[in-house]
């Protein structure tokens, strides 16, 4: 966890120093006062980065929350009939933000985030359509009519733009805007269970299967992008407490995917703190 | 704190995905699952021999065996159980009419019975015929048709002795194959009918890989043995448990089957796996042919399945070849029937139609364990069965 909060805020540092302006970096110099462990960054000229970057109107914020969610469909389709479970697992989120204002009110936001998306979902399914093509050359397909579970699990690094609006009690704040989001891995996995499957389309035939796996890693899309919208509560001087809705606008899977016949979309509502430098 | 908090939300969320769910669909579903058992018993008895053959995938078709040309096939009217909400209908020229049980309809000719599914998108037609089998002696492998699948495959047919050819006689598993879409043409499925025969065209039984899919199911599935036999395959069973979906047997028997003879060649695979695709190097496949004489009650058929077979109680003889080896050249055998269960042929049983045959060819003999050799290839020509 150590590693990712140096790594996150390193990475972090790196953009806001950029986004502060390049030709004005100076030399590293051992003043610090912040949080991080200066031997550890020393040598980055991060430290005086953000002094300088809260000089010129950037501030920066360090964060971490939990993220909960499902990828699901928009609506849900007919054929599911019922959710018998849904575990939206332990999902974390670090985040690196990097804040500047252009009026007292309108500002924007930038951050760099690591964060898990999962979920455990078990559902009654009716005719749902699948066709699954393996790497060998096996291809079945059909209406399956029973139990399905699915496990999705994924990490993401994601770049969130904001705008960001401050109320007239300065506690408070709210943003919008896209965020963009780049997997690093993830698996898609899972098994049907006691039911039918209808192959190989309606006028075809019923065949029970008993328990047969499904794994469709390899298919999850790489890019995804969305929008975010949420607020933030400044509870001490540094101290924000955020709240987010991510609502993920292009599936998990590429759209030529036909496996699932609907797409999955990664919708995530997200609750944290982070610290203000 | 942290997991009541999660478990709150899972909790919030669970519902705010139920209250999303929407009305469901009506069932796209449009099959005739059975001739309604109640109808068999009343109209069918002593008319009707064995259980309806059903052919869901399209053309769909129901076959009614009976015992001898009957004039009560003239009018008949048939009850069948549809899929849950569906429509049954009657196909009257060529115009479809709702389904009414109290008309009779003339079955010297097949009829076609339409379902209309619960969401009205899809209709199925199912060719219902009644039709004496005939007692098998021989079959040269010349005459097959193809199914009309996205992936075509080959059934075979049986010449009959009044020259009409006969598709509900001989089953394989290729249908069960078909699921796992591994077959790009259909001589890439383990059974299938090519030329190089003994004399013109042969059955050609190959053990085939059942790809990713086959591994995927529990317990997996990893080969798929060619096969052949008298009988009915089942697929709506072929994934459940397979060993039931092979029904063997049909009452088309002529007399006291005395010998099965036929001419055959066979090549193991190179490595033997068992069924969870473990190379046993030990092993080493065999392929398997041999025909079946079992009892049956005329009133209540019960097919054999993979399970019993070799095994049940009912069996009279059987005729085997107890050591196939493995003859590069067409290679002519004969084998005897013989005596299972201390039990004799009795005429005045075959008169009531109380026994059923099978004859069973696999290119793999523990294929329906899922135990053999990927690319084991057994040829059978012109098999016979001679009765006395």
């Amino acid at each position: 966890m150590k590693i990712f909060l140096i790594t996150i805020i390193s990475l972090m540092m790196g953009v806001s120093a950029q986004a502060a302006d390049a030709t004005t970096w100076l030399e590293p110099t051992e003043t610090t006062g912040n949080a991080v462990r200066p031997d550890t960054i020393r040598d980055s000229s991060n430290d005086r980065n953000i002094i300088l970057a809260a000089l010129k109107g950037w501030q920066v914020a360090v964060g971490a929350g939990l993220e909960l969610g499902g990828a699901s469909p928009v609506p849900i389709p007919r054929s599911i009939r019922q959710i018998n479970s849904f575990n939206p697992l332990l999902n974390l989120y670090l985040e690196g933000t990097a804040y500047k204002s252009f009026t007292p009110r309108w500002g924007m936001a930038l951050g760099l985030r690591f964060e898990t998306k999962g979920m455990k979902t078990n559902a009654n399914v009716k005719n749902y359509h699948m066709a699954i093509i393996e790497d060998d050359g096996g291809h079945m397909e059909g209406g399956w009519n029973g139990p399905v579970i699915t496990k999705y699990r994924a990490t993401y690094i994601t770049v969130p733009v904001l705008a960001t609006y401050t109320f007239s009690n300065p506690r408070w704040m709210v943003s919008a805007g896209p965020y963009f989001s780049l997997m690093l891995n993830g698996d898609f996995d899972g098994y049907v269970h006691d039911g039918y499957i209808r192959t190989p389309d309606e006028l075809g035939e019923n065949v029970n299967v008993t328990h047969a796996t499904y794994d469709f890693s390899n298919n999850l899309r790489k890019f995804q992008w969305g929008l975010q919208i949420g607020g933030s509560f400044r509870a001490y001087k540094h101290l924000y407490v955020n709240a987010n809705l991510d609502w993920g606008l292009n599936g998990i899977f590429p759209s030529d995917f036909n496996t699932i016949s609907f797409a999955l979309y990664p919708i995530y509502g997200t609750l944290g703190f982070s610290y203000l430098f | 704190m942290t997991i009541k908090l999660i478990s709150a939300l899972a909790a919030s969320s669970l519902l705010l995905f139920s209250s999303c769910i929407r009305e469901e669909a009506l069932s796209p579903e449009c099959d005739i699952t059975s001739v309604s058992q109640e109808w068999l018993n009343s109209k069918g008895a002593g008319l009707i021999l064995g259980t309806p053959v059903i052919k869901q995938a399209t053309p769909a078709s129901i076959t009614l065996f009976i015992n001898k040309k009957d004039d009560r096939v003239k009018a008949l009217n048939p009850q069948f159980t549809i899929s849950a909400g569906a429509t049954l209908l009657y196909k009257d020229n060529n115009t479809r009419v709702p389904f009414d049980s109290a008309a009779y309809h003339d079955f010297s000719e097949s009829q076609t019975y339409s379902v209309r599914s619960a969401d009205g998108h899809f209709t199925k037609d199912y060719v219902v015929s009644f039709e004496v089998p005939q007692p098998l002696d021989s079959c040269d492998f010349e005459d097959f048709a193809y199914n009309n699948n996205r992936h075509q495959y080959m059934t075979l047919l049986q010449r009959q002795e009044d020259g009409s050819v006969n598709s509900n006689i001989w089953s394989s598993g290729n249908a069960g194959y078909n699921l796992t879409g591994m077959a790009a043409s259909p001589t890439d499925f383990p059974t299938s009918f090519v030329s190089g025969g003994h004399k013109g065209l042969a059955a050609k039984l190959v053990t085939r890989s059942t790809g990713t899919f086959g591994m995927l199911t529990r317990p997996p599935m990893p080969i798929a043995a060619g096969n052949l036999f008298i009988g009915t395959f089942n697929l709506n069973k072929a994934m459940l448990a397979p060993l039931e979906a092979t029904r063997f047997g049909l009452q088309i028997v002529k007399g006291e089957p005395l010998k099965l003879s036929g001419w055959y060649k066979y090549k193991a695979g190179a490595e033997f796996t068992d069924r969870n695709k473990t190379v046993d190097a030990s092993r080493r496949d065999t392929a398997d042919i041999y025909a079946v004489l079992f009892e049956v009650d005329p009133d209540n058929f019960q097919s054999l399945n993979g399970a019993n077979v070799l095994s049940s109680e009912r069996i009279v003889s059987i005729a085997r070849i107890a050591n196939p080896g493995e003859p590069s050249t067409w290679t002519y055998f004969e084998e005897p029937f013989r005596p299972m269960n201390g039990k004799t042929f009795d005429t005045a049983r075959l008169k009531h139609n109380g026994y059923a045959i099978s004859v069973v060819m696999t290119s793999s003999r523990l294929g329906a364990y899922f135990e053999g050799a990927v690319g084991s290839t057994l040829w059978v020509d012109d098999i016979k069965v001679t009765y006395k």
